[in-house]
């Protein structure tokens, strides 16, 4: 049995190691690229989202590099993600693939579905095992997290760009051998070291939030790469949305992260009464809370044809907390110049805003002293 | 009199008797807004972001029509109909969408139909309904029994006696042209939610120009429940709200009960971008009847639609005389 998974960001990093201390026999298909698109494009149904798009491609390289059983999320009451395996299955049988899909119940099971599954994989490994194996991938999730987090405030404001992002990669690889805390704890220290003596610009950024649905907000492919894009351009992104928080979320959901979901909730109350499945009611309260927060502005990411984003797209205009938003739909036809076009008119916009902001805070203390 | 505004698109296709005997007897008058015209939809397309799908824009339409004409507008939210079944993010988030993007909208009578949290969450919720109109407990009950009623025969009128859904609504049924199966009739099988296969505006006049060829049309709710449970349970387990108007109602036409099907989906529809795919690579797979999918959109024109539908005709009358004995 050779295991083989989707990608999500760099979910791939913690699941090798969870794979590689338990001796499960694994595949892991080759980073999100054009061929995986245009494979995922070429077989899906044509009115599928991107997430479905690109996780068959990954699905399908995956088979390639003789994986034949594959693990994807699934389960009820959440999006068409819940419905994926079903067509991703009959994709498979029709190329003449002879792998079977194990779906992962990310809405009822939670964790306890995971660890049975990788009790399964690991061919009946003893528990404390899995528990070790799970606890140091975890913790490799969280280093991950962390780095990523302190690149995003550095991309906006490094005087030579691209000094993140290649610290990053490096850090990736380095996060990825490790392999134990020891060496973990001292890889993480080591690059937040670096990121912090990054030479700065000494501009002062913008600050965007980034809300939509999780796959095309945590998958950079998908995205064309927003993140650094915009840092490109002087602006520090915050997004609530990390893969630690999603991982622990989907898996443990009350134990973990939930009062943090909940604030979202709330905010979002008095404009969405309840959950209607994917991220839609995650977004518009997302956009309360940045608004409340004095944010810049928003970018709100979302698959094209995402029904739950459509909803919320729908209602972010009628919510009283002002902020400017930008709606960006990814699909296999987004090119890369025209997202450009649209994200330095964005910046624009909120550089006037600032502006004149600022201006005006200036002349009412001028006029009160 | 109080006076409830109905849209007439989405569920109202599939649950009007019921609505209609549940007001009526708590003694509110009912206000249905006329079929879909292209005005309703420009209306109802004007307010909402380009990829919200046909249906959705259309039911917005029918909403701003009852602007000023009713003291409330009637939205249920249905969350689940069945057991761990769902229903489309669209439909979940339809009356806090609507208030969002038609202001002006009267107060909208909300109620959330949840069968995963028991039975006394729904007999609340019917309950909450129903003290719009009055505070006696037991006319809601008997006025949700009586709805009840009025559904199951709407659905049994069109399952075994074979009436359409528009003389089954209207309560017409006595006037059905008569049944003759001739056997040089093509029976077309029509796949689909019913607020497409029944709005005459959203699919072209469908049914009316197969009919002008003398075909049979069959429809999803003209296939009795036992058998549509069956037909998609072999295709996979339950996943969507009304996944049987289309996965089981095509694979039980796909057993060689019709001569031809046709799928009707809209562009951007989220269930049906799944469930259409899984009918549509079974009849690639059993080779049984012909099957078409219609794709509907706001742009789509009557030609281009005709034209597919002429071609799919000629091609099952072809092969219907080919299998016919030589006269």
């Amino acid at each position: 049995m050779r295991v083989g998974i989707p990608h999500l960001g760099n979910l791939y990093i913690p699941l090798k190691t969870l794979f590689r201390r338990l001796n499960v026999d694994y595949v892991v298909p080759p980073l999100n690229s054009r061929r995986t698109l245009s494979l995922g494009a070429k077989y899906s149904p044509e009115g599928l989202c991107i997430p479905f798009k690109l996780t068959m491609g990954n699905l399908i390289e995956a088979a390639e590099l003789g994986a034949d059983t594959l693990l994807m999320p699934g389960g009820y009451g959440i999006c068409r993600l819940g419905y994926y395996v079903r067509i991703q299955e009959q994709v498979l049988r029709d190329l003449g693939h002879p792998a079977t899909i194990v779906e992962l119940g990310v809405s009822e099971r939670k964790f306890l579905g995971f660890l049975e599954m990788v009790k399964k994989l690991s061919n009946n490994a003893p528990w404390t095992k899995i528990f070790a194996a799970f606890r140091f991938g975890l913790a490799k999730l969280n280093a991950i997290d962390r780095v990523e987090r302190a690149v995003q405030k550095v991309r906006a404001v490094e005087r030579d760009k691209g000094t993140a992002n290649r610290l990053y990669a490096r850090s990736l690889d380095a996060l990825d051998e490790a392999d134990d805390y020891r060496t973990l704890k001292k890889v993480e220290a080591d690059y937040l070291a670096q990121l912090d003596a990054v030479p700065r610009n000494g501009r002062q950024p913008l600050i965007v939030g980034i809300t939509g649905e999780f796959y095309v907000l945590l998958e950079p492919f998908s995205n064309l790469d927003l993140e650094s894009e915009l840092g490109k351009l002087g602006v520090e992104v915050h997004r609530t949305t990390f893969i630690s928080e999603w991982t622990k979320f989907s898996l443990f959901f009350g134990f973990l992260g939930k009062s943090k979901k909940e604030r979202i909730h709330q905010a979002a109350m008095p404009y969405l009464k309840r959950d209607i499945g994917g991220d839609g009611w995650e977004s518009i309260g997302e956009k309360v809370l940045y608004a409340r927060e004095r944010y810049d502005g928003i970018i709100h990411l979302a698959p094209f044809t995402c029904m739950p984003e459509i909803v919320a797209q729908n209602i972010m205009p009628a919510t009283r907390e002002e902020i400017p938003v930008l709606t960006l739909l990814c699909d296999e036809q987004m090119g890369k110049p025209g997202m450009l076009t649209r994200l330095e008119a964005f910046v624009d916009l909120l550089e006037r805003r600032r502006q004149k902001r600022d201006n005006k805070n200036n002349s009412g203390q001028a006029q009160s002293k | 009199m109080v006076k409830v505004g109905i849209p007439r698109a989405l569920l109202y296709y599939r649950y009007h008797p019921m609505w209609q005997t549940f007001f009526t007897r708590l003694g509110a008058e009912l206000v249905v807004s006329p079929p879909t015209t292209r005005a309703t939809l420009l209306a109802g397309s004007a307010r909402v972001v380009a990829d919200t799908c046909l249906p959705v824009k259309v039911f917005l339409g029918h909403v701003i029509h009852l602007v000023n004409k009713c003291d409330f507008v009637f939205i249920p939210v249905l969350r689940s109909v069945r057991r761990r079944v769902y229903n489309c993010s669209k439909f979940l988030g339809l009356p806090d969408m609507t208030r969002a993007v038609i202001p002006e909208c009267p107060p909208i009578l909300e109620i959330e139909i949840d069968v995963n949290k028991g039975e006394d969450y729904l007999h609340q919720a019917i309950y909450e309904l129903g003290r719009h109109f009055t505070p006696k407990k037991s006319l809601i009950k008997e006025a949700a029994q009586a709805a009840w009623e009025a559904h199951d025969d709407f659905r049994k009128v069109m399952h075994h006696a074979g009436v359409m859904l528009p003389e089954a609504m209207t309560g017409r049924e006595g006037e059905i042209r008569e049944a003759s199966s001739n056997s040089s009739q093509a029976a077309i099988g029509l796949i689909g939610h019913p607020y497409l296969i029944h709005d005459e505006f959203i699919n072209h006049r469908l049914i009316e120009r197969l009919q002008a060829t003398h075909s049979r049309v069959v429809t999803p709710e003209m296939v009795t429940p036992g058998e549509l449970e069956v037909a998609t349970a072999r295709l996979g387990r339950d996943y969507w709200a009304y996944e049987e108007e289309v996965v089981g109602a095509g694979s039980y036409f796909l057993q060689g009960k019709v001569d031809g099907i046709i799928g009707i989906a809209t562009f951007g529809c989220g269930p049906d971008s799944l469930m259409m795919d899984m009918v549509r690579r079974e009849a690639a797979r059993i080779k049984s009847v012909p099957f078409m999918s219609l794709t509907l959109e706001e742009h789509t024109a009557d030609a281009g639609v005709l034209t597919r539908l002429e071609a799919f005709l000629d091609m099952i009358h072809r092969k219907k005389r080919k299998t016919l004995p030589c006269a």
